[in-house]
């Protein structure tokens, strides 16, 4: 059984569809790389897949479960999927502690103590250890970034949702954020995620999605898609990006 | 009968200041449900719920205070119901509380960003939770100095209380000053008592923002 299955999904923001039936299946391990332009829909799949948007047609499942429908629980679907977002998204009122520690105590009844060990867990994984006592104000973009990261993996999810997540970093600082990325890549995690940086996506990805006009244009391994484009739209795509 | 201005009358201004305290207090007590379910009502998905609030607000705030306190005091006696002054008082000040205190923690509410909502949402929290851990304290650091603020003129608003003959600090002020004609110093006192009981919370509200923003 694949991980998230999408079945003909279609969504729309009033009059105007974003999403017209995609259908895209993940298995266990995958890494997805997903690009397109702005407005192409690419960012809405995702906020789609842990239920941040309903969907108005299809089906979609995650995990076996019917996020599609609008009485599944969505609280069980998001204590095992990650999202991070382009804005990191903290809790400025908290530390970076409580920050991960929350949502292991207050969603998996996970004792202090055990939620503060998996918070050390994490942010040794993403090299900030002795952040741990700061305030979000008090880091810099990229080590929010890391801790809003920290904040996912101490969930333990099985899937984890990226968001643009280098988009508003400064550019000395995005290289320190896919090196995170990377290494949960390689310690097994599936994941999708949104992203500008092609390099990232040749190198990382297992596969990779071209969205243009709300739906998958083009899909294909990094290499074969990035040095063979088919289509003429991921072709003039790709061009702006590289060059 | 004139009367020379003696050592007790600061005493009986003192006294009178309790009632002024006391109907400031039920006020906030029949205000702050009044003024959370105008909140909460005020960020439904519902737009009738919505408009309730925002109609709720516009309402009682489009209204001047004393009329509200005539409303309860010769309203209720149209229908057969006789209610003491400091009963149709604090009706009046309870509605009167519940719009100012509802608008003052719906902006709270509304400016706390979308963001926090879906990054609460994206760890799997309920709305119970998301609005316990996440937003109402960040809320509560935006609400405070207004909600100080409307206290302050709660206090001195509770003065227009003496029209219906509920005898607070301005009232026993008005009766003091008729039997001494001593206006001027009767009214000097009234004022400090006044100022005596808001600057304290000026200085505390002040004291909670810079503590609740070092903590943040």
């Amino acid at each position: 059984m694949p991980l998230v299955d999408l079945r003909s999904v279609v969504k729309r923001f009033g009059e105007h569809e974003v999403l017209r039936s995609v259908n895209l299946t993940v298995s266990k391990g995958e890494i997805i790389a997903i690009i397109g332009r702005s407005g192409s829909g690419k960012s809405t799949l995702l906020r789609c897949i842990n239920g941040l948007e309903s969907i108005q047609a299809g089906e979609l499942f995650v995990d076996g479960i019917p996020v599609h429908d609008p009485s599944a629980d969505l609280r069980k679907l998001r204590a095992r999927v990650g999202f991070v977002f382009q804005s990191y998204n903290l809790f400025p009122h908290l530390t970076v502690l409580r920050n991960i520690t929350l949502g292991p105590t207050i969603v998996k009844r996970v004792s202090q103590a055990d939620a503060a060990a998996l918070a050390r867990d994490a942010l040794r994984r993403v090299g900030l250890e002795d952040k741990m006592h700061a305030y979000p104000d008090q880091l810099s973009g990229g080590q929010q970034q890391r801790v809003a990261i920290a904040r996912s993996l101490a969930m333990s999810p099985m899937l984890m949702l990226f968001d643009e997540i280098t988009s508003a970093l400064d550019p000395e600082l995005v290289g320190e954020v896919l090196r995170v990325l990377e290494n949960m890549a390689r310690d097994g995690m599936t994941m999708m995620l949104v992203t500008h940086e092609m390099n990232f996506a040749r190198r990382v990805a297992n596969r990779v999605l071209f969205i243009h006009q709300g739906t998958i244009w083009e899909q294909g391994r990094a290499a074969t898609l990035f040095e063979k484009p088919t289509t003429e739209e991921l072709r003039s795509f790709l061009g702006a990006v590289l060059n | 009968m004139i009367r020379d201005l003696s050592w007790i009358d600061p005493l009986y201004l003192l006294f009178a200041l309790r009632w002024t305290v006391l109907l400031t207090l039920l006020a906030l007590l029949g205000g702050a449900p009044i003024g959370l379910l105008v909140a909460a009502l005020g960020r439904a998905t519902k737009r009738p719920a919505r408009l309730v609030s925002r109609g709720y607000i516009g309402l009682v705030q489009g209204v001047p205070l004393l009329a509200w306190l005539f409303l309860f005091f010769f309203g209720f006696p149209i229908f057969g119901i006789d209610v003491p002054a400091w009963l149709a008082a604090t009706c009046a000040f309870s509605v009167y509380s519940g719009a100012f205190l509802g608008e003052i923690w719906l902006g709270a509410l509304l400016s706390i960003p979308r963001t926090q909502w879906e990054a609460s949402a994206s760890i799997g929290m309920s709305y119970v939770e998301q609005l316990r851990h996440v937003i109402i304290p960040q809320a509560l650091r935006i609400a405070i100095p207004p909600t100080v603020g409307f206290v302050m003129q709660l206090i001195k608003n509770t003065s227009l209380a003496a029209v219906i003959g509920f005898v607070e600090l301005t009232r026993e002020g008005q009766m003091t000053a008729a039997a001494t004609l001593a206006q001027l110093s009767v009214y000097l006192m009234v004022g400090a008592l006044y100022f005596a009981l808001c600057y304290p919370l000026t200085t505390y509200s002040r004291y909670l923002e810079h503590k609740l923003h070092a903590a943040r």
